[in-house]
């Protein structure tokens, strides 16, 4: 693996434009990727997910080519419909387009930082990210600004794509009483490529930040997407995960509760069939008074797949008054189908109001069996039953364009 | 329309119907009395196809082998079962729920489906028909509702459905007086030439408002006596120590 990653990196560090002081850095990260190599279910957080294997049995090695020089043309039949919406689009790994049409020009800056470098979590693929991110931008709502449309992220690959591994990283900041919804949309036509995601979000007070990740349609990637969030005092981040499309996925979110009366929402799907494995992992850090947390997680697994979820609240010896909840449940349609639960508590104050729970079965016959009763298939009883077991985390959604998106996408009817 | 003959049925290698026999002519209507446990539930259950039981014997739906059909095959072709306790489906809507059933079974049948709009006017006359809360409609299916909104409930589905053989398993237990007559109002409007019902019931009273053509007792897994409404009667009075 040295070898050809320090080719690949020599190569395309080239056509980065860095000083050789950020060619520095990110041989430095590229050095402690290549010890610690990829994480392995011998790391607690990676036991119910061994990416080392994984990535071996589906890729192989890693490579990397120049996929930054030359633009892609922008393919608008993939945009969403119906929906007016700001957008961002990468193919494959390259930002083609940043439009902010709908807002206010000056009310939002488009930073560019490829210089700087991610600090928010420590695994390997934090090292792999910072060597070879190309492009990073941040960007920042100023004080008071509510935008007016969503902005959808278009996460695109195609055929045509080299590299075997795709590094991306944008940063938000939003300021006082700003207010931002980002729908990332997955869309991969390339086949067994390593996307590797990381996005750090600033939230200042009453700032609301609302995420929803679609990984919906059918492909055979393996993806890993790191958010970390930092949220000031009244702020309110919701992230809404729908998993589903892509062979394995990892969404870690991290959430640092810095200031009074602060709040996360943590809400997601893993909806999987033949041999797929996905896994969400949260960790919230209460780490103030009066903050409070929320996370609703369900899962729908066919055939041989597997979910797992890994959720932590941690609420240090300040944070009294902590609110925090998580709830996971799982149905399984196969014998062959398995869910992993990790749920962990690590509390250090005494006033603090902390439940978890998991549970996993399967369809209830009997409720098959009345619908089928009433004329329904056995396959039209299962699609209700699935999808009223999926309803209420999808209620959970607070914008309703996006919620009927959502619902749209895994056939709800209203 | 419906011939049983010499049913058994064992759930976990326990015993339940030990050769019953019953015969169902267009338009009768049948009523079933028996003790706690008798097995009345069972058979119902057998007669809509669910899974899980052992058997032998034979039950011909107008001259069709029942066990050679799926559950959603003989709601097709028209039998229905009014649950002794109604399912409560979590997120899924009542109205939905109704209008998938019905079209389902139209489909089958050959008639054309209902498009929205036909459709709640159809379940809006219904409902007001059996007084019941339409609102209800829009919530999720039986969630949240009193014994007695479940039982109404299934009555509202039989109406839809409009089956050729309905079973009614227990669908008094928990009526008020009121709701009590409006359910047998539905079953009278559907009762005609061609329409048969298998009721079940433990109360007389039922009876007094929907006249059955023959009470039969179940008792250790078979029917002991059959009579006209008469017996319901007798039963009331006496208890079913008399059949032992
Ligand atoms: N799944 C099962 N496993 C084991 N025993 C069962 C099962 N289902 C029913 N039974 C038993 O079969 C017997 C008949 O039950 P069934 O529900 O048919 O009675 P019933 O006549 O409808 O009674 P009730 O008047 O109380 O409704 C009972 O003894 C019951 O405990
Ligand atoms: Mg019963």
């Amino acid at each position: 693996m040295k070898e050809q990653l320090q080719k690949d990196f020599n190569n395309i560090i080239k056509d980065f434009s860095l000083s050789q002081k950020d060619i520095e850095i990110k041989k430095f990260f590229l050095d402690n990727f290549i010890n610690r190599g990829f994480p392995n279910k011998k790391e607690e957080d990676w036991k119910f997910s061994d990416l080392n294997q994984i990535i071996r049995k589906n890729i192989g090695e890693l490579s990397f080519y120049s996929d930054y020089k030359s633009t892609n043309k922008v393919d608008t039949s993939i945009f969403v419909d119906g929906l007016e919406h700001n957008k961002i689009v990468f193919i494959n790994g390259r930002i083609e387009k940043i439009d902010f049409d709908y807002e206010k020009k000056d009310q939002i800056e488009i930073i560019d930082q490829s210089e700087t470098i991610n600090e928010f979590n420590n695994n390997s693929l934090s090292d792999l990210n910072n060597a070879f991110t190309n492009k990073s931008f941040k960007i920042l709502v100023k004080e008071g600004y509510q935008l007016a449309k969503p902005l959808i992220v278009y996460h695109t690959t195609n055929t045509k794509i080299w590299s075997k591994n795709i590094n991306l990283r944008l940063d938000f900041e939003l300021n006082k009483n700003s207010s931002l919804r980002i729908v990332d949309l997955f869309n991969d036509t390339s086949e067994k490529n390593f996307l590797n995601i990381f996005y750090n979000f600033e939230l200042k007070e009453n700032a609301i930040l609302k995420n929803y990740k679609i990984d919906k349609f059918e492909n055979k990637n393996i993806k890993y997407s790191f958010n970390n969030i930092d949220q000031e005092k009244n702020s309110i981040s919701e992230t809404f995960i729908l998993s589903s499309g892509s062979n394995f996925v990892k969404n870690e979110i991290n959430c640092n509760l810095k200031g009074k009366y602060s709040s996360a929402f943590v809400n997601g799907i893993l909806s999987l069939n033949n041999d797929k494995h996905h896994e969400i992992r949260s960790i919230i850090n209460h780490l103030t008074e009066n903050t409070k947390s929320y996370q609703l997680i369900k899962s729908v697994l066919e055939n041989s797949s597997k979910a797992a979820y890994q959720g932590k609240i941690f609420v240090n010896s300040k944070a009294q008054k902590t609110d925090g909840y998580q709830l996971s449940k799982a149905i399984l349609l196969n014998k062959d189908s398995e869910f992993n639960a990790k749920p962990e508590l690590e509390i250090y104050a005494d006033d603090v109001k902390c439940s978890h729970g998991s549970a996993s079965g399967s369809l209830n016959e009997d409720s098959i069996f009345y619908l089928m009763s009433r004329g329904l298939s056995y396959q039209q009883s299962r699609e209700l039953l699935i999808n009223g077991f999926l309803l209420d985390v999808v209620e959970k959604i607070t914008d309703s364009e996006i919620k009927n998106l959502i619902k749209n996408l895994i056939g709800i009817k209203e | 329309m419906l011939k049983i003959n010499n049913l058994n049925a064992t759930i976990d290698n326990k015993s339940i119907l030990k050769g019953f026999s019953l015969n169902i002519n267009p338009g009768e209507v049948h009523a079933i009395m028996g003790p706690n446990g008798s097995g009345k539930s069972t058979l119902s259950n057998i007669l809509s196809g669910k899974k899980g039981y052992e058997t032998s014997g034979e039950i011909l739906f107008e001259g069709k082998d029942l066990f050679e059909l799926e559950t959603e095959e003989r709601a097709h072709k028209g039998i229905f079962l009014a649950f002794q306790y109604p399912l409560e489906i979590p997120g899924v809507n009542t109205n939905i729920f109704l209008k998938t059933s019905l079209n389902a079974i139209r489909k089958a049948r050959g008639e054309k489906e209902l498009d929205a709009i036909e459709f709640l006017k159809l379940v809006k006359e219904k409902s007001k028909d059996l007084k019941f809360d339409e609102d209800k409609l829009n919530r999720q299916l039986n969630v949240g509702f009193s014994g007695g909104e479940k039982k109404k409930n299934e009555i509202l589905q039989m109406s839809l459905l409009a089956p050729k053989l309905s079973i009614l398993d227990e669908t008094d237990s928990g009526l008020d007086i009121d709701a009590l007559k409006i359910v047998a109002d539905g079953v009278n409007t559907l009762r005609d030439k061609k329409n048969s019902f298998l009721i079940i019931t433990h109360y007389q009273r039922l009876l007094d408002y929907i006249k059955p053509d023959f009470v039969h007792v179940l008792m250790n897994g078979k029917i002991v006596k059959s009579g006209g409404p008469d017996l319901a009667i007798e039963l009331e009075n006496k208890g079913y120590e008399n059949f032992n």
